[in-house]
């Protein structure tokens, strides 16, 4: 009862106007994603839990839309109530009245959209356009060589890791953090130079065609491919549509100097003869041994027929060996030397909230929340298994996007998870959780479970669940606009 | 299934109050909170003995602001039933009772009227399952000389000592002296009762000597004096468990100038919350200890032997000097309810805040089970008889 008295009051609490608008710049000004949020959405008072709405200029502007136009409705709502009071035979008006004032939270969390697109449609879309199409000849005549990274994972970490290890010696320029869509592409393009060496270009896929149309604007002449794992499947509808194309890219390269990451199960039955497959085993000729994992850095030996190199890297895992192998074998053949090699991989470090390790209190957390993948849990897991602890500690809300696959994947998970035997597995409660329990009974977990309601209790709190021996693995964490 | 409902008390009417309370917010209430596996109920005792329990009472800015004293006055206080089980019966302003029965008690108090048994006592008369140590334990723990008679009695060493009642020294301190006069110098002098260092001296002359005894005898009526050991290292070793007790790591509080562990030191300037440049879990404490291997083993086992001899369960803390030279372990006291849990301790042995109160709340329901097994009745032929 409480609840629902909680619900209903903040439908018509004064900070509507604020939380609507925070829901819309979480989910991007994306209409889509907004009104599938607004829909499931009971209790608007919970809404701003993880961030709060931070108040740009288009921020204001739409809180401001909204407070006008609510205050307008409830006006002519009360006017017309007034008017149906002291108007003999009105009675009609006072239940129109009574409807405008009643229905304004509604009404107006979905007209909201319309001048949003709107401005999308007739503004926003039509400059990014020409933004985007000015770019292209910028790209056509560059002399540098500029290679892709595409994937629906690691593509970010793929990208730093070219970065620092060719830019030792050579003049690279690459697409900031994961500003990876066309119009970033366009950005990038206007601030070169020119005279760079290489250009790295990321590829974000978020809908079917997307990677072509990169590949056509940008014209890269190699391409890195990360994996292929279910990803914004709510657009893609099918990991095949996804993988069709990530794989365009390929194709528009026509399967010369691809780059593949053969670790990825779902990207295998892509990968031709002509491409060359990287893993923890190698990369083309070159072969990996000697490998060491520790909760501080990960070594392994790189030798061909001729060559051997002794590799150093802070990344964590094994999953790191394939990444680390490829930047170390194209330093090569970008004409870096061997000991430019080692030492640029010696320097190479865990990006933020991607296997990045930290000590708590004489605990040791791995913090991978930037993770979204089940191949990124598979890699997670892979590492809290081998890694000696006192008591190893697993926590995930699971993964987001996952469409018709949600339930499969959420199994997986569980069952990955088993695999890594730990003492502990804490699941921040959500409509995964079911999924991943499942996962975790059939693959014949026997730790301790613990289901938490405030993920962001538990993360603040960290310090009083943990102990001194403990290895925590953090994977993915679920912004406001999926939780 | 439902949830335990987990009844923290704390505060009292104890010269270690306001230790109390941070004890009970942050080491007790905050992790059994966050383990999601029992209703928390809040249960403070104000200066004065009266009982309130509130929510906003588990929040520490009620206190730190100063502002508890007013809070506290909208609250009606605590009424206790005792029907074979505890129930907290509460309320405020017009609403009506709140009944709320208690599944475990938590008692977070330190010194008199709490961690001394008092509280022990009332919650063994209300049948209610506690954490912690049992009442005769936390009395004898509570009393300096009686744990110390006692130990000896047990064959664990101890330096030599004097105990007396401080009207025994009002009224003939010439004669309370005389008994001092075989220990030797420096002497500690201690109120026998007191906890967190408080009025404790180390005096060096009979004429310090008098003075320290005046001090202790202002906040106690029983007071120890006994001999510094030399060469000293002190360590505390926190302990849990009931029949098989386990210790956490054998730590080193730092000394002060004057060379003991006093309040200044433990809370104020450098201690829980302090910023001393000091190794040590929270600062002002080696942990582990830097001692040779032997000598931990045999401060634990001394420590473990203490525990079982005075009958704790659950929780305690004890305190052993160690002479580094002649590598003699002293037993000095032992705390029945160690501040904050040394939960720092803990967390360093690999045991986290929120798995310390949980095991403490398994260990208080064990040993109620246990105790259920006790008979308590015996039938006869006596009352017949009248």
């Amino acid at each position: 009862m409480n609840k629902a008295i909680r619900q209903l009051t903040s439908l018509y609490s004064f900070r509507l106007p604020a939380t609507l608008t925070y829901m819309l710049q979480a989910s991007e000004y994306r209409a889509d994603e907004y009104l599938h949020w607004l829909a499931r959405t009971r209790d608007f008072s919970s809404v701003q839990y993880r961030r709060h709405l931070e108040r740009t200029f288009k921020a204001r502007l739409i809180e401001l839309f909204l407070l006008i136009g609510m205050a307008c409705e409830i006006l002519v709502g009360i006017a017309l109530i007034v008017y149906g009071l002291i108007t003999p035979g009105a009675g009609w008006s006072i239940e129109i009245g009574a409807a405008l004032v009643i229905a304004y939270p509604l009404v107006w969390s979905y007209l909201v959209v319309l001048p949003l697109e709107f401005g999308r449609l007739v503004i926003v879309e039509p400059n990014q356009t020409r933004t985007v199409a000015a770019s292209e000849p910028i790209f056509a005549k560059h002399q540098g060589v500029t290679i892709a990274v595409a994937g629906s994972y690691g593509k970010t970490s793929m990208k730093e890791l070219l970065l620092s290890v060719l830019g030792v010696s050579k003049n690279v320029a690459a697409t900031r953090a994961n500003h990876n869509v066309a119009l970033e592409h366009a950005k990038f393009a206007k601030s070169l130079s020119g005279k760079e060496d290489i250009l790295i270009i990321e590829y974000g896929e978020g809908e079917p065609g997307d990677v072509a149309r990169f590949a056509r604007n940008t014209h890269p002449d190699m391409a890195v491919i990360t994996g292929l794992a279910p990803a914004h499947l709510n657009k893609y509808k099918s990991l095949d549509l996804a993988g069709d194309d990530i794989m365009s890219l390929a194709t528009y390269l026509k399967d010369k100097k691809v780059y593949i990451n053969a670790e990825s199960e779902a990207i295998k039955p892509y990968i031709k003869n002509e491409h060359q497959a990287y893993s923890r085993s190698g990369v083309g000729d070159w072969r990996v041994s000697d490998v060491k994992l520790s909760l501080k850095n990960t070594s392994f030996t790189l030798s061909s027929s001729k060559h051997k190199l002794k590799l150093e890297s802070k990344l964590l895992g094994r999953h790191q060996i394939g990444p680390l192998a490829l930047a170390a074998v194209l330093g090569l053949k970008f004409g870096l030397s061997k000991q430019e090699v080692e030492q640029a991989i010696a320097k190479t470090k865990p990006y933020e909230h991607r296997m990045q390790p930290y000590e708590l209190k004489g605990a040791w957390i791995i913090d991978d929340t930037y993770n979204g993948n089940v191949d990124g849990i598979k890699a997670g897991t892979e590492l809290l298994h081998e890694l000696p602890a006192k008591r190893k500690i697993y926590v995930t809300p699971g993964l987001v996007d996952q469409g018709k696959e949600t339930k499969a994947v959420h199994l997986r998970v569980g069952q990955l998870i088993a695999t890594a035997q730990p003492d502990v597995v804490v699941l921040m409660q959500n409509s995964v959780t079911g999924f991943i329990q499942e996962g975790l009974k059939d693959g014949d977990f026997k730790g301790e479970l613990k289901l938490v309601s405030d993920p962001l209790g538990f993360y603040r709190n960290l310090e009083s669940f943990v102990a001194a021996g403990d290895l925590v693995l953090m994977q993915n964490d679920w912004t406001d606009n999926y939780a | 299934m439902s949830k335990l409902t987990v009844a923290v008390i704390f505060g009292s009417r104890s010269t270690e109050h306001d230790i109390s309370i941070v004890t009970a917010i942050s080491s007790v209430i905050k992790p059994l909170i966050l383990s999601a596996k029992y209703n928390v109920v809040p249960v403070y005792i104000d200066k004065q003995g009266r009982w309130y329990t509130h929510p906003k009472l588990a929040d520490i800015a009620l206190y730190s602001s100063g502002q508890v004293e007013a809070f506290i006055t909208k609250l009606r206080p605590l009424a206790l039933r005792m029907g074979g089980q505890l129930e907290l019966i509460s309320g405020s302003g017009p609403k009506p009772k709140k009944i709320i029965k208690v599944d475990v008690a938590f008692p977070a108090t330190h010194g008199t009227h709490g961690e001394d048994g008092e509280l022990m006592g009332l919650l063994e008369m209300a049948n209610v399952p506690y954490v912690g140590c049992p009442l005769p334990a936390a009395a004898i723990a509570m009393d300096k000389a009686l744990a110390k008679t006692l130990a000896i009695a047990e064959g664990i060493l101890t330096s030599k000592y004097v105990w007396f009642y401080a009207r025994d020294f009002r009224s003939d301190q010439a004669a309370i002296l005389e008994r001092i006069k075989d220990l030797n110098y420096p002497l500690f002098v201690k109120p026998v009762h007191l906890g967190s260092s408080i009025a404790i001296s180390k005096v060096s002359t009979p004429k310090e000597l008098v003075q320290a005894i005046e001090v202790a005898a202002h906040y106690d009526d029983k007071v120890l004096v006994e001999e510094a050991v030399n060469n000293l290292v002190e360590v505390t070793v926190p302990i849990i468990g009931n029949e098989t007790p386990r210790a956490a790591l054998v730590e080193q509080p730092l000394l002060n100038s004057s060379n003991f562990f006093d309040f200044e030191t433990k809370y104020m300037s450098g201690g829980k919350k302090g910023k001393t440049s000091a190794s040590g879990a929270q600062g002002y404490s080696k942990l582990p200890a830097d001692l040779p291997p032997k000598i931990l083993q045999l401060a634990e086992a001394t420590a473990i032997k203490v525990y079982k001899t005075l009958g704790c369960a659950g929780i305690a803390r004890v305190d052993l000097l160690i002479d580094t030279k002649t590598k003699m372990v002293y037993f000095n006291e032992v705390n029945p309810l160690p501040g904050s849990l040394y939960a720092h301790n803990w967390r360093q042995a690999g045991v986290s805040n929120v798995q310390l109160v949980e095991e403490l709340v398994d260990l208080a329901l064990l040993r109620a089970k246990a105790n259920e097994q006790l008979t308590t009745a015996f039938s006869s032929n006596y009352l017949k008889q009248y």
